[in-house]
């Protein structure tokens, strides 16, 4: 029986991945354990603690905003402090 | 199934029944267990005589769903981009093109800056990875890996190391030697071993881990000097092409994104996943962290860019235009966050305003696609990387 194939092509891989399919028995005991490690998952991430988008929003732009001013790319740096920028040539008087 | 395929092969005594054999790792109660195969299966069996059935399962599993749903929605009461009204509008930024990085003989697929805000190191389709200065556009060290397609690359701390992998599904870690002339294959050393492809990789807080993410779809934790397995984290159902760690010295998070359109955040030392999103309609190609560390964004396949808050646990902005149908593969955060770059497929770089939720630039230059985007430690310039074979830097 030949494997499934599985796995993107991404465009770069020249050969596809392979994997062996599974017997039917261990399948159904798989299932199972797929669907309790689901439950489980879910219970987990349904147990954690949210707080509101309002809260969340007003949060993240207080940190936006006493940060501002030292983001170079969003406020802009003179070209004397930028190492990236190139210096206007200088004329010897 | 995925899951059982993509285990990480440990090996030692079972917890279960103490005999020593392959092991897989298991959740029983939230806690971590190594089980052999064997024992799975019965513990598997055990669970239907104490009344569960697959039935009873998916009914419990959909109704958690519905109420992971209805906890969400309850806690939306509004919109990011409305409590953004009051702040002022973005004047367009006055970024240009500084520098082109020429050098590589075939596409760009990935880079990182040092600690030391001048250098970067890059990765090629052709199995080149160099290390260049960004001031001089010198260019420090070069190696060539023996496999194409190198997609991850990524810079140590201390700056004295660089780790990189691709389709030879391993990661590797090549310190740099001031010694100009030294062949750095010779210092390689092989720390992850996957079972398909590495697309991503990271230093954690040292140069002693590293996470790698995988096509085989799975994350893992490795120790550099042993090459010793740490963790390994299960639950991404399809490809990972992405991971980023979370920014804080005590944050022991990381979040990656994948071909199932999830993006899931792990705790590093149990393994557990801690929280998932699925909101994209098609594949996830990066993720990265806001700079406090509560939220994190996404760059998709589908054309856009999503924003999520951690402790609201939900989407709170999708970042999208109808003129914008080409997908974006790459995005990262400004110095303070107010700015998301993305790079996208037709070779452009949209910078968003994260809080607003609108279009502030758009970046153009390179020619072809734009692979991967970069700003620098100390937030003054932007690198990115392209299909195009340079780098740019735009300040």
């Amino acid at each position: 029986m030949s494997g499934d194939v599985v796995g993107r092509q991404r465009g770069f891989a020249t050969d596809v991945v392979t994997w062996p399919r599974m017997s039917s028995k261990a399948q159904s005991s798989n299932n199972l354990a797929h669907a309790r490690r689901t439950v489980q998952q879910l219970r987990i991430e349904a147990s954690i603690e949210r707080i509101k988008v309002s809260k969340a929003s007003a949060d993240l732009m207080n940190y936006c905003s006493e940060h501002a001013r030292n983001d170079p790319l969003l406020m802009g740096i003179p070209a004397s402090d930028n190492p990236f920028k190139d210096k206007k040539p200088c004329n010897i008087l | 199934m995925c899951d059982q395929t993509f285990v990480a092969i440990t090996f030692g005594p079972c917890d279960c029944c103490g005999k020593a054999s392959p092991l897989m790792n298991i959740y029983i109660k939230s806690e971590a267990t190594n089980y052999c195969s064997f024992c799975v299966e019965v513990m598997a069996t055990q669970g239907l005589q104490a009344g569960e059935s697959a039935a009873s399962l998916k009914k419990e599993s959909d109704s958690l769903k519905k109420k992971l749903e209805e906890e969400r929605a309850k806690l939306s009461d509004i919109e990011l981009s409305q409590v953004a009204e009051k702040i002022e509008v973005l004047a367009p930024l006055s970024i240009k093109t500084r520098r082109v990085l020429k050098g590589h003989g075939n596409k760009v697929l990935c880079m990182d800056w040092c600690k030391d805000k001048r250098r970067l190191v890059s990765s090629s389709q052709d199995g080149k990875v160099i290390v260049w200065d960004a001031f001089t556009l010198n260019k420090e060290h070069g190696v060539t890996l023996p496999c194409t397609w190198v997609l991850a690359c990524a810079y140590a701390p201390s700056g004295c190391a660089v780790a990189c992998g691709g389709l030879d599904n391993k990661c590797s870690v090549f310190p740099l030697s001031l010694d100009k002339n030294e062949n750095l294959n010779t210092k390689k050393k092989s720390v992850a071993m996957h079972t398909n492809y590495v697309s991503g990789c990271t230093f954690t807080s040292s140069d002693m881990q590293i996470l790698t993410s995988s096509g085989d779809g799975t994350c893992a934790l490795w120790d550099v000097e042993s090459g010793q397995l740490l963790q390994s984290f299960h639950g991404h159902t399809a490809d990972v092409l992405s991971l980023d760690l979370a920014p804080s010295e005590t944050g022991n998070t990381f979040v990656s994104g994948g071909c199932d359109r999830k993006a899931n955040v792990w705790d590093m030392r149990s393994g557990q996943n801690i929280q998932s999103f699925e909101c994209h309609e098609s594949d996830i190609n990066c993720v990265k962290y806001y700079p406090s560390g509560d939220a994190f964004a996404s760059a998709s396949d589908d054309a856009t860019c999503r924003f999520y808050d951690l402790r609201a646990d939900r989407e709170v902005a999708v970042y999208q235009k109808d003129s914008i149908i080409f997908g974006a593969s790459t995005v990262d955060f400004s110095l303070s966050g107010r700015l998301l770059f993305a790079g996208y497929n037709d070779y452009t770089i949209n910078a968003w305003d994260v809080l607003k939720g609108t279009r502030v630039s758009a970046l153009f230059g390179h020619e072809n696609r734009v692979s991967r985007v970069r700003v620098s430690p100390d937030g003054t310039a932007l690198c990115s990387a392209s299909w195009d074979n340079t780098l740019r830097i735009w300040s």
